[in-house]
C-alpha cells in the first residue's frame, strides 16, 4: 500500500520523465520488433507495417501504461478542473452568483466561527489551564487566606482585586488600573515575569516592601521599555513603590485588566483584613489529580467553620468553585451558539440555491452531457466532471467567504458587544482556514451531488429521445427543487423569528425609563489620593470647592455623587429602620448607598416624588438627612409615610447616628436596563462620613454639547490638585449605549442573518419560478391562443410557487415554536412563542414570497401565443 | 504460424511475465519473445497487453525496473523481479497448478 502510493506520487512528480521513458520503451520494442522481421527478409516497409500492426494503437497503449501505473487519477482531476474553469469562465453571470451566494454564506459562517473559536475554543492562555477554577462569588483577603491553609486540594490559590490608583510623575497625572493582588496568585495562573520576579510571600504581609510589579503595556508605554527599570521607584496614589518585576507582553489576567500589581496587605493595610469586604475575585489551580467534586467538598467544610466562626458577617457566604473558562464565556455562549446556529442556517439557504443552480445549469446543459455520453463517456466520468465544478465553485465561494469573514470580523468588533470586550482584532487563524476549507469542500460536494445524481440517473439515450419535458429527469428534479424552496422557507421563516424576537425584546429595553434623562449629559470619575485626602473635612472641602468652580463656568450645571448609573460600580449596606423591631445579625435588609453633592435630582432629571431634594443647608454638622428611591420605600416602609422616617446603617458599636428621610425619588436603572432596581439611600456626601470613599463622579448638565469643557473641567481640577487624574469621561448617552450593546449586538447580528436568509430564499424562489415559466411557454402559449384571461394565466403560473411558500411558512412556524425556545436567556420581556412576532414575520415572508413568483409570472403574460406555439 | 498460436487466458499473462523474469532480467521486448520461443510459439503475447501489464507488475512491486543497454548495445528498459515478485510467482504458481489440475480432472472423469 505504502508501496503504491510512493509509486504513484513519484510518477506525479516525474510525470514528464515518466512519459519520455515510455516512449522510449516503446520505441525500442518497435525497433526491435521491426529489425527481427527484417532479418526474416521482409521489406523494410512491410516490416514496420507489420509491427505496427501487432502492436496495436500506440497511444491507446501508452493510456494503458499510464493507467497502470495510476497517475490517471490526479490527471483526470487537473484535467477536469481545467474544462470545469473554461466553462465557468464562459458563464460568467452563473458562475457569480454561484460564488456569492456561497461566498455570503461562507462568509458569514466563517466570520461567527472565528468569534466562536477566539471565544469559546481557544484554551485560556495559562499552562494546564482546565486544572484551572474560579471562584463564583468574590471573596475577602482573610477568607481566602483562611481556606488555603485548610484545603489540601490546590496546588495553590491567589485573589486580585482591580481598582484604580493614581500614577503621577509623568507629565499629567493618571488613573491606571491596579491590580490588589495575594502572593499566590501568579503562582496560580502559572506564568512568571519577563523581567525581574513577582511578590514573595514574605512581602504580601502587613507593613511589607512597598514593591509593584508592572505589566507589559505599562512598562513599555511608562518606563520607556527600560531594561534597567528593576530597582527603580514610580510614584502611586502619593506612595513611591519600587519596580521589581515586568510582566510578560501576552500576559492578561483572566477577567481584569491590570497595568500594575501591587500587594492588597501593602497597599490597603486598612481595609485588606476586612473579613466581610468581598472585593477580590479568586482563582485555585488542582492538584494533579484532584477533581472538582473533591476539591469543593473539601472547601465547603471550611465555608462551614468559616460561617460558625463568624456568624455576624459570614453567615451567607459560600464558594462556589467552577472551571475557569465557564467563568469567563458562561454567560456569551448561549448567544454564540444561538448566532452559530442561525448562520449554520443561513448556509443552509445558500447551499440549497447553490444545488438549485447547479440544477438550471444542468438543464440548460442538458444538450451537450447527452452528446458526451452518447459518445462513449461513462456516466461516472460525468458525474466526476460535475462535480469537480461544483467544488471547484465552492472552493472559490469559500475564498471569497474569507473576505467576507475578514470584513466582517471587523464589523463585529466595531459593534464592541461585551462578550468580544478582551478582544482588539479576531484573528483568522489555522483552525478557521481548516473551517472554511472543510465546509467548502462538504457544501461543493454534498451539493453538487444532488443535481449531479438526478441528472444522470435517467437513461440518457431514453432522454434523447423523448420530449425533454416530459422526462423522468425532470420529475425527480422537480420534487427534489420543491423540497429544496419548502425547506428555505421554512428555515428562512426560523430565523425571521428569531429576529423578530430580539428585535422586539430590543425595542422593549430601548423603551425602558432609565429613570433619568440622559441628553447633554458628561460624566468624569476621579479619585482623591490617600496621601493628603485622608481626612474626611478635607475631602469635603476639595468637593464643595470643585463643585463651585465647574458651576462658575457659564452654561453648564454640575452635581457630583459617587456612583453613576450603569457605571458597574455598586456600594452596598446594610441599614436598619427606626421602631422596626431589629433583625437577626446578618439578616437586615441591604441598600444601595449613594453619596450626593449639588443638584444631582435636577441635573439628571430625576423625579422628586414625595417630601424635597437635598439643600446647601444639608451639610456636616447639620441634622442628618437621607433621600430614598421608590424601590426602598415598596419594599421597607410599605403603607406609611416615608417622609420623616428615619434609618441608619448597621453599626457596632451603637448608639445610631438616625437619619431622617426628607424626601423620595423615582427609581433610576442603576445595573442595567434589564435589570431590577434595588432600594437606593442617597445622602449627602459632607454628612456620610466614609473618609475611604475617595472617588467621585462629575456629572455636568449643559444646555448644547460643549466643545472645550472637558478641557475646562480638568483644568480646573488641577488647578486646584495636579496630581488628581480624570478618567472614564463619557457623555451618559454613550453609557446608555454601552449598556445594551450585547443585546444590540445579537439583534443586529440575527437580523442580518435572517435578513440575507429571506433574500436568499426569494431569490431561490424567483429562479425556480422562473425556470418554470420558461418551461411552460408553449402551454401558456396554447391558454392565450385559447383566450384565457391574463388573471387565469397568473393563478396557473404562480399557484405552484404560493403552495410551496405557504407550505414552507407553516413548517417553519412549525419548527420557530419549536426552536426559539433556546433563545429565552436572549429576550427581554418578551415570549420566545410572541404570536404577534410569528405572524407578522409569516406575513412578511409570504409577501417576498409572493412577490417572488409574481415578477416571473409577470413575464409570462408577456408571452406572445404565436411565439410561443412555433417554439415547439 | 498465426494459425497455431493461441491466445492468452485471462489472467495468465501477469504469471508468464514473473515466471520469465525469475530466471534473469530482460527488457519488454525479450519477455514477449521469451515466451513464444519457451512455448514452441503456441503462446502468443499481445503486444498491446505487454506494457500495461509490465508497468503495473511495477507498481505492485514484484518488478522493478532499470535502464540498461542491450545486446546490440542499444538503452534499454530492464525488468527485473523483486524479492516480493518471487513470492507472488510462488503464490500465483500454486493457483495456477490448482486450477489446470482441477479442469484436466473434470474434463477427464466427465
Amino acid at each position: 500500500m505504502l508501496h503504491d502510493l510512493l509509486f504513484r506520487l513519484q510518477t506525479l512528480f516525474r510525470r514528464h520523465a515518466a512519459e519520455r521513458e515510455l516512449d522510449d520503451e516503446l520505441r525500442f520494442h518497435l525497433e526491435r520488433q521491426i529489425a527481427k522481421y527484417l532479418k526474416s527478409g521482409m521489406s523494410e516497409r512491410e516490416a514496420t507495417r507489420r509491427a505496427r500492426l501487432e502492436f496495436g494503437g500506440i497511444g491507446q497503449v501508452k493510456q494503458e501504461c499510464r493507467d497502470a501505473r495510476g497517475i490517471s487519477f490526479i490527471e483526470t482531476l487537473v484535467q477536469d478542473v481545467r474544462y470545469a474553469g473554461r466553462t465557468l469562465l464562459r458563464s460568467p453571470a452563473f458562475t457569480a452568483c454561484a460564488v456569492l451566494t456561497l461566498g455570503l454564506g461562507i462568509g458569514a459562517n466563517t466570520a461567527i466561527f472565528s468569534v466562536v473559536n477566539s471565544v469559546l475554543l481557544n484554551p485560556l492562555p495559562y499552562p494546564d489551564p482546565q486544572a484551572l477554577l474560579a471562584a463564583r462569588e468574590n471573596d475577602s483577603r482573610p477568607n481566602l487566606k483562611d481556606i488555603q491553609r485548610q484545603t489540601s486540594s490546590f496546588a495553590s490559590s491567589g485573589g486580585v482585586n482591580v481598582a484604580p490608583m493614581d500614577f503621577t510623575g509623568n507629565g499629567e497625572p493618571m488613573r491606571v488600573h491596579a491590580a490588589f493582588v495575594d502572593a499566590g496568585l501568579l503562582q496560580t495562573l502559572g506564568v512568571q515575569p519577563m523581567l525581574g520576579r513577582w511578590i514573595s510571600d514574605h512581602e504580601d504581609v502587613k507593613g511589607g516592601p512597598r514593591n509593584v510589579v508592572v505589566s507589559y503595556p505599562f512598562w513599555r508605554d511608562f518606563l520607556g521599555s527600560d531594561l534597567h527599570v528593576l530597582g527603580k521607584a514610580i510614584r502611586l496614589s502619593g506612595n513611591s513603590y519600587t519596580v521589581i518585576g515586568v510582566m510578560p507582553s501576552d500576559f492578561s489576567l483572566p477577567k481584569e485588566l491590570a497595568d500594575v500589581f501591587v500587594s492588597m496587605w501593602v497597599a490597603y493595610p486598612g481595609e485588606a483584613p476586612d473579613r466581610d469586604v468581598h472585593s477580590m475575585h479568586t482563582y485555585w489551580r488542582l492538584k494533579p489529580g484532584v477533581t472538582l467534586t473533591q476539591a469543593q467538598a473539601e472547601i465547603a467544610q471550611v465555608d462551614r467553620r468559616l460561617s460558625e466562626q463568624f456568624p455576624d458577617t459570614e453567615k451567607e457566604r459560600g464558594t462556589i468553585l467552577i472551571p475557569l473558562h465557564d467563568w469567563l464565556v458562561g454567560n456569551i455562549r448561549p448567544a454564540l451558539l444561538i448566532l452559530f446556529g442561525a448562520v449554520g442556517l443561513v448556509l443552509l439557504i445558500a447551499c440549497a440555491n447553490f444545488a438549485m443552480l447547479l440544477m438550471a445549469r444542468a438543464v440548460a446543459r442538458q444538450r451537450e452531457l447527452m452528446i458526451r455520453a452518447s459518445l462513449g463517456a461513462r456516466n461516472s466520468r460525468l458525474i466526476r466532471q460535475r462535480l469537480t465544478e461544483s467544488t471547484l465553485l465552492a472552493l472559490v465561494g469559500g475564498a471569497v467567504g474569507l473576505l467576507v469573514a475578514k470584513l466582517g470580523t471587523m464589523f463585529l468588533l466595531a459593534l464592541k458587544p461585551a462578550a468580544l470586550h478582551r478582544f482588539h482584532a479576531i484573528p483568522i487563524d489555522a483552525r478557521v482556514f481548516a473551517f472554511v476549507f472543510a465546509i467548502s469542500l462538504l457544501t461543493g460536494l454534498l451539493f453538487g451531488l444532488l443535481p449531479a445524481w438526478s441528472a444522470s440517473r435517467s437513461d440518457i439515450a431514453e432522454a434523447l429521445r423523448a420530449n425533454q419535458r416530459a422526462t423522468g429527469i425532470e420529475v425527480s428534479r422537480s420534487l427534489l427543487r420543491s423540497t429544496l424552496i419548502t425547506a428555505e422557507v421554512a428555515v428562512a421563516l426560523i430565523l425571521l423569528a428569531g429576529a423578530g424576537l430580539l428585535i422586539k425584546g430590543f425595542l422593549r429595553l430601548r423603551s425602558v425609563n432609565p429613570g433619568f434623562n440622559p441628553a447633554n449629559v458628561i460624566t468624569m470619575y476621579l479619585q482623591l489620593p490617600a496621601t493628603g485626602y485622608s481626612q474626611f473635612q478635607l475631602q469635603t472641602n476639595f468637593r464643595r470647592e470643585l463643585l463651585a468652580r465647574i458651576n462658575a463656568l457659564p452654561g453648564v450645571e454640575a452635581a457630583m455623587i459617587t456612583d453613576i448609573p450603569l457605571s458597574g460600580n455598586y456600594v452596598g449596606h446594610r441599614v436598619v429602620i427606626d421602631g422596626r423591631p431589629t433583625p437577626a445579625v446578618g439578616t437586615e435588609p441591604e441598600v444601595q448607598v449613594l453619596s450626593v453633592m449639588g443638584d444631582y435630582f435636577r441635573v439628571m432629571q430625576i423625579p422628586i416624588r414625595a417630601g424635597r431634594d437635598f439643600l446647601p443647608t444639608d451639610r456636616e454638622g447639620q441634622p442628618l438627612v437621607a433621600v430614598v428611591n421608590e424601590a426602598f420605600v415598596r419594599q421597607h416602609l410599605p403603607g406609611q409615610n416615608p417622609i420623616g422616617s428615619r434609618l441608619d446603617w448597621i453599626r457596632t458599636p451603637e448608639p445610631h447616628q438616625w437619619m431622617t428621610i426628607v424626601g423620595v425619588v423615582a427609581d433610576v436603572k442603576y445595573s442595567g436596563l434589564n435589570q431590577p432596581v434595588d432600594p437606593v439611600v442617597y445622602s449627602p456626601f459632607s454628612q456620610n462620613d466614609e473618609a475611604w470613599r475617595r472617588w467621585m463622579t462629575l456629572v455636568i448638565k449643559t444646555r448644547s454639547p460643549m466643545a472645550g469643557l472637558v478641557e475646562d473641567v480638568k483644568k480646573q481640577v488641577w488647578n486646584m490638585d495636579s496630581q488628581i487624574p480624570l478618567s472614564a469621561i463619557q457623555s451618559m448617552d454613550d453609557l446608555m449605549a454601552v449598556s445594551v450593546a450585547q443585546e444590540r449586538f445579537n439583534m443586529l447580528l440575527l437580523g442580518i442573518f435572517s435578513g440575507l436568509a429571506v433574500v436568499l430564499a426569494g431569490v431561490g424562489i424567483y429562479g425556480m419560478m422562473a425556470y418554470r415559466v420558461n418551461q411552460r411557454t408553449h402551454e401558456i402559449g396554447v391558454y392565450l391562443a385559447l383566450g384565457a384571461q391574463h388573471r387565469d394565466v397568473l393563478r396557473l403560473v404562480m399557484k405552484d410557487g404560493a403552495k410551496l411558500a405557504l407550505l414552507g411558512i407553516a413548517l417553519g412556524l412549525a419548527g420557530a415554536i419549536a426552536f426559539t425556545r433556546v433563545m429565552v436567556s436572549l429576550l427581554f420581556e418578551v415570549e420566545p412563542t410572541d404570536p404577534p412576532t410569528l405572524i407578522g414575520v409569516a406575513l412578511l415572508l409570504a409577501a417576498v414570497a409572493l412577490l417572488a413568483c409574481y415578477i416571473p409570472a409577470r413575464r409570462a403574460l408577456s408571452i406572445h401565443p404565436m411565439t410561443a406555439l412555433r417554439c415547439e | 504460424m498465426p494459425s497455431l498460436s493461441i491466445d492468452l487466458p485471462q489472467g495468465t499473462l501477469d504469471l508468464l511475465i514473473l515466471r520469465t523474469l525469475s530466471l534473469e532480467p530482460l527488457h519488454g521486448w525479450a519477455v514477449s519473445e521469451r515466451i513464444q520461443q519457451i512455448s514452441s510459439d503456441v503462446l502468443r503475447v499481445q503486444q498491446g497487453s505487454l506494457y500495461p501489464a509490465l508497468h503495473r507488475l511495477e507498481r505492485r512491486g514484484w518488478i522493478k525496473a532499470r535502464w540498461g543497454t542491450s545486446e546490440n548495445n542499444r538503452k534499454a528498459k530492464f525488468y527485473e523481479l523483486t524479492k516480493a515478485g518471487r513470492r507472488q510467482l510462488e503464490i500465483e504458481r500454486d493457483a495456477w497448478e490448482k486450477l489446470t489440475a482441477a479442469v484436466s480432472q473434470i474434463l477427464e472423469t466427465a
